[in-house]
């Protein structure tokens, strides 16, 4: 009896033990976690009820931050320009990098396809705020190479990040330059693990290579595909650096995107507590798209072994 | 016979249509870069007067003089490597010690703190940057580069992924090193934490390339020139200049190419497979 009690009792110390040294083990990460993620969720969520600007006390607005934002026509139009990002952006990458993975996957030289790989996705490796900052004299209406490249076709200057409409097709040939090697690299790894026997038999059964792309290559590489448009989604809803740098976000607030907007809101006009607000939405945003990844994995087809 | 060689044509041009549609879209990618680097080195004056430079054919080093003339262009660099070398490190030390937690240690908590931690990962950056401001503010770390590498300690990402790492290490080398009286650290630094060094390598270049590039944070805590990290101090470069010779920007711009070459050139085989590991989840 006494015999069992003290095994019991050994066996309690050594699972407290280990809870003690599972909890060491975890404190470094838990430490920055408590302070810099959920003291933060905090004070956003404090700060969303009040007037605060760092250097006074913050105060109870009565719901004004809240109120405001139904009359604030700015929020809409920069979370329009956000919405307009992504949906010029994203098809963008998803077309263009599945069409060059499947072209490098035709080539079988070995170091062209490393120089290829190489050539793409060096970009993506550079800070985007140091190139954007090269691109804006690229872009440049009298002086830039672009206008200067397309004069040859008899293309009339065009004022790439001066005008509202041009502004925007500026940010999109500035993304697939400096990403569209990230997202091809993802879909050219995944097009190595699509069966190669399976496309054989396809052929030998006369199937025209659309057919063969649509019916077997496009299902089968679907959950990288879904994983990088989910990526892609999020990332460039919280697009800042891009319009930051070549744009400023303007003529006027045409290419704002609402993470500028945020802040602005917060580090420019000192207004946290509506900032906090605003960050909030970002959030809620956020969560939809990745809830829509939850709900949306069903189309996909995981089941390629 | 005949149909044979027809389809071998049309197969021998639709190869050749790949390869030229190829070549201009790498034509595409390749002129941007080569132009900074000719236009940093054309003379100042003529720099950007077309038709432009795209093969460098002059070697003029005045715009990387007025690069370092204008700005402490090697305390940028200095910043730059403190952060991502420090937030690399203490990243991997802490993230690796958690993944140990979750992946070797049974204790009460564990599912919920490991939920907690995946979260994380769904929050913008921008909602925690108002917060974190604030917390910089108070705690006096404003232009401080400690308000860049602590947040950057936790990273939800890397536990997750040296935790799936870890599990897939058979517990037969724990026992063994336990059996032979290990203590618990010692089988964290000399069992597992070797064993899980592809995946840390993995880890260390995404996240030094990823705080090396970072141009929110210095942006909002750093308001000091000689405190700037290189993204944010190119930017200072640009303003220094106004309207005087922009083609130094280009030269600085030029420079700052030079380290993710580096990274590129001796850590591409890590790079390529984060980049198949996150593909795959």
């Amino acid at each position: 009896m006494a015999v069992m009690e003290t095994i019991a009792r050994a066996q309690r110390r050594s699972r407290r033990r280990e809870t003690l040294s599972a909890y060491l083990f975890l404190s470094p990460a838990l430490l920055i976690y408590l302070v810099f993620v959920i003291f933060p969720l905090i004070i956003v969520v404090y700060l969303m009820f009040h007037s605060y600007n760092v250097i006074t006390p913050a105060e109870w607005n009565d719901y004004k931050n809240f109120i405001r934002v139904g009359l604030d026509s700015r929020i809409w139009t920069t979370m329009l320009n956000s919405f307009k990002y992504v949906i010029l952006i994203c098809p963008m990458h998803i077309v263009f990098s599945i069409l060059l993975a499947l072209a490098v996957n035709t080539i079988k030289n070995r170091t062209a396809v490393f120089a290829v790989r190489t050539i793409l996705y060096f970009p993506t490796l550079l800070a985007v705020s140091s190139v954007a900052l090269a691109w804006t004299f690229i872009f440049s209406t009298d002086f830039g190479i672009l206008n200067w490249f397309l004069g040859f076709f008899g293309v009339e200057r065009i004022p790439w990040l001066k005008s509202s409409t041009w502004a925007y097709v500026a940010s999109m040939i500035f993304s697939l330059w400096k990403n569209v090697g990230l997202y091809f690299l993802y879909i050219y790894i995944g097009l190595q693990g699509v069966d190669k026997s399976v496309l054989e038999a396809a052929e030998l059964d006369g199937a025209k290579p659309a057919r063969k792309f649509f019916s077997i290559t496009l299902p089968m590489i679907s959950p990288t595909l879904f994983f990088v448009m989910i990526t892609m989604m999020i990332g460039c809803i919280q697009i800042f650096d891009e319009p930051y740098i070549l744009t400023g976000g303007g003529p006027g607030d045409s290419t704002r995107s609402f993470s500028q907007y945020i802040y602005q809101t917060a580090f420019v006009s000192q207004n946290y507590g509506y900032a906090c607000v605003l960050a909030m939405m970002m959030l809620v945003i956020v969560l939809v798209i990745t809830l829509v990844q939850f709900k949306g994995s069903a189309w996909v087809s995981y089941d390629r072994d | 016979m005949e149909q044979n060689s027809v389809v071998r044509f049309s197969q021998g041009v639709r190869k050749a249509i790949i390869v030229v549609l190829l070549a201009v879209f790498c034509a595409f990618m390749l002129i941007p870069l080569l132009w900074m680097v000719s236009t940093s080195l054309r003379s100042p004056l003529e720099a950007f007067t077309l038709p432009p430079a795209i093969i460098p054919t002059t070697f003029d080093l005045a715009n990387y003089r007025e690069v370092f003339n204008k700005v402490d262009f090697f305390a940028f660099i200095k910043n730059s490597l403190i952060v991502s070398v420090s937030a690399t490190a203490l990243q991997l030390l802490a993230s690796s010690m958690a993944a140990f937690a979750f992946s070797r240690l049974r204790f009460p908590g564990r599912n919920v703190v490991f939920m907690m931690f995946l979260a994380a990962l769904m929050i913008p950056g921008q909602v925690l940057s108002i917060p974190r401001f604030i917390i910089m503010s108070k705690a006096g770390l404003i232009n401080n580069l400690l308000a860049l590498i602590l947040p950057a300690i936790f990273s939800a990402m890397s536990i997750f992924l040296l935790r799936q790492f870890m599990l897939t290490i058979p517990r037969s080398y724990d026992e063994a090193a336990y059996m032979d009286g290990a203590t618990r650290v010692q089988c964290y630094g000399r069992i597992i934490v070797p064993m899980t060094k592809p995946a840390m390598m993995v880890m260390a270049m995404q996240t030094f390339v990823a705080t090396w590039n970072d141009f929110y944070g210095p942006l909002i805590y750093i308001n000091s020139v000689e405190k700037m990290t290189l993204p944010l101090g190119l930017t200072q470069l640009n303003g220094v200049l106004g309207t005087g010779n922009k083609a130094a920007v280009i030269a600085g711009v030029v420079l700052s190419l030079i380290p993710p070459l580096l990274f590129y050139c001796f850590g591409q085989r890590y790079l390529i497979e984060g980049i198949s590991i996150g593909g795959l989840k």
